[in-house]
């Protein structure tokens, strides 16, 4: 029998068949669902963030195991529905208001996926109501703001002030995007900054309260 | 202090080998709605206003961008702010009605590698030439008269297959399917020569080739430095020797953080590379140093700082990048982007004096 650590591995490698073969195998054995994606895949994607972060791996080898990880995804949701098991964390995404760039919030928000946060991804040109909205509704732990323009960068801004004015006490703000800085997120009062996808499950696991 | 008066035409090519010149050679660009703002702040005309008083020194004379189906445009929904276009490379976007950004890219018509193979490589080889080859020979009769570096531009092969195949497709076949990638970087490539190639053979002699390609983004490259040299550092060879055969010289616009090619793409041939995006981490007074004898570097000053309006900070940004630049001799200014609407008229008049008064050897 394949060990967790194998399909950690063969994620991370973005060996598809392998990745679909292996949770299978794990499953047949009896290792539960839960185990397969905490103990699986989350810490394979885990490593494809840390190994982009420091440049050892690039987008293409991101996206191949972002692609294997949801073929094993797919063998595994229907499993976990049933038994009543989701994600421990909700997150919003989206591109601020008058910027249709997507590229990288795609990114993202794969790798929140990859880290079994459920995600609401609600597209491009997103306005600030519709952030609100959003995270009311879904009860959201994080949402995620891009942008690529600098002439979006006001949008953003709009758009924490509004969430912050909105009452919802759980809801930490991140941001990100070409023209965004550590700087820029200090001064508009968004809670965290991503300078890259492989960074960003840390950064919203942090703020959350996990030790990342 | 200068002794003589140059051309753009000679100062652009002195700096790119490195010799002394008189001063910085010059050019920008900018945003639609920046040149709206600044109409209504005072500009007379539009962006030649612009550029004749910055004192650019570069004129284009046609643009290479080979589509399978060119001129198609099809306004397939829109709404009070978007219209979704079926383009001329077969794909579906949403774009800004009356405003520039970049769109959504909806779908590509070219998905698969039986698409590429079936519809898109056969309707690529058998579309017409769109370039206007009586345009591109009066432009250069015209930047010639005015002593201007005339170039030839166009689109690299990694920027046409993203707008080809979308970049999800993309990059996940530089791993799965590089020969597909191989061919449409080569059938590109040669589509690119062929159409340039027909404004060489009406007379036009132009001083340079500028090729746009957006490889990188403000963490790194796209793919790593190994599968661009495998995959798409063979087209740039190419596009460089071919450019350098005529007697032209060869630079390379791309944004983003390129600071892990930039040995490849001086062995690729690039003599210059622009724009050297600074928000991206890139900055010339880092690199020029180290690459400065060896590729020419044109722009890296800062749009978000223009965007502050305060002159002390874009003059602190101006002067210590040109001493950086220009102590190489191969330096050239142009914003490190396009300029934004967010700066004003009068900070790109203050702008245009610190490169006058920064930029003279």
């Amino acid at each position: 029998m394949p060990l967790l650590t194998d399909l950690s591995a063969a994620v991370a490698a973005g060996k598809r068949i392998d990745t679909i073969r292996i949770t299978q195998e794990l499953l047949a054995a009896g290792t539960s669902p839960q185990d397969v994606v905490e103990q699986g895949l989350v810490p394979g994607m885990a490593n494809v963030g840390e190994l982009f972060r420091r440049n050892e791996i690039f987008v293409p080898e991101m996206l191949v195991a972002a692609r294997a990880m949801k073929e094993a995804l797919k063998l595994l949701e229907p499993l976990l529905a049933k038994a009543g098991i989701k994600p421990k964390y909700t997150v919003v995404i989206g591109t601020v208001q008058g910027d249709l760039h997507d590229i990288g919030k795609n990114l993202v928000a794969m790798m929140w996926k990859g880290a079994n946060f459920a995600v609401v991804d609600l597209g491009t040109n997103v306005s600030a109501d519709r952030y609100v909205a959003a995270a009311r509704e879904h009860n959201a732990n994080v949402v995620g703001l891009s942008a690529l323009l600098t002439t979006t960068m006001p949008a953003m801004k709009e758009t924490v002030r509004l969430l912050k004015e909105a009452n919802l006490p759980n809801v930490k703000i991140m941001v990100g995007g070409a023209p965004i800085t550590q700087a820029f997120a200090d001064e508009i009062g968004a809670d965290g900054y991503s300078a890259d996808a492989g960074s960003a499950v840390n950064i919203a696991l942090k703020l959350v309260g996990e030790a990342a | 202090m200068p002794t003589v008066t140059m051309t753009g035409c000679e100062r652009v090519n002195r700096m790119l080998a490195r010799q002394d010149h008189d001063r910085v050679p010059r050019h920008d660009t900018y945003w639609p709605e920046t040149i709206a703002r600044w109409q209504r702040e005072g500009l007379q005309w539009d962006q030649t206003d612009a550029l004749r008083l910055l004192g650019s020194d570069f004129q284009v004379l046609c643009w290479a961008w080979p589509a399978p189906f060119p001129g198609h445009r099809e306004v397939l929904a829109q709404d009070a702010e978007t219209e979704t276009v079926r383009d001329a490379w077969g794909g579906v976007g949403r774009f800004w009605k009356g405003r520039s950004g970049t769109p959504e890219h909806i779908s590509f018509g070219c998905d698969s590698r039986e698409a590429w193979e079936k519809t898109y490589r056969p309707a690529l080889l058998a579309a017409p030439n769109p370039i206007n080859t009586q345009l591109a020979a009066l432009r250069f009769r015209e930047g010639r008269q005015l002593g201007k570096w005339t170039y030839l531009s166009g689109v690299e092969a990694f920027e046409a297959l993203r707008r080809l195949i979308g970049d999800e497709t993309c990059l996940v076949a530089m791993i799965e399917d590089p020969d597909w990638i191989r061919d449409i970087v080569q059938v590109h490539t040669d589509l690119v020569i062929r159409h340039l190639e027909v404004v060489l053979a009406a007379g036009v002699q132009p001083a340079g080739l500028w090729i746009y390609g957006d490889m990188a983004y403000n963490h790194s490259t796209m793919c790593s430095p190994a599968m661009y040299r495998d995959l798409v550092w063979p087209s740039h060879k190419r596009l460089a020797d071919w450019a350098h055969a005529h007697g032209m010289k060869f630079i390379y616009h791309t944004d983003g953080r390129v600071t892990g090619v930039l040995d490849l793409l001086i062995a690729a041939g690039v003599d210059c590379l622009q724009p050297i995006e600074a928000k991206a981490g890139m900055d010339i007074r880092l690199f020029a140093p180290t690459h400065g004898d060896r590729l020419a570097m044109f722009g890296n000053i800062d749009v978000m700082k223009m965007a502050t309006n305060d002159v002390a900070v874009l003059e602190e940004e101006i002067r210590t990048k040109f001493a950086a630049g220009m102590a190489t001799r191969g330096y050239a200014y142009h914003s490190d982007h396009s300029v934004p609407p967010s700066v004003s008229w009068a900070t790109y008049q203050a702008i245009v004096g610190l490169v006058q008064r920064y930029g003279t050897y």
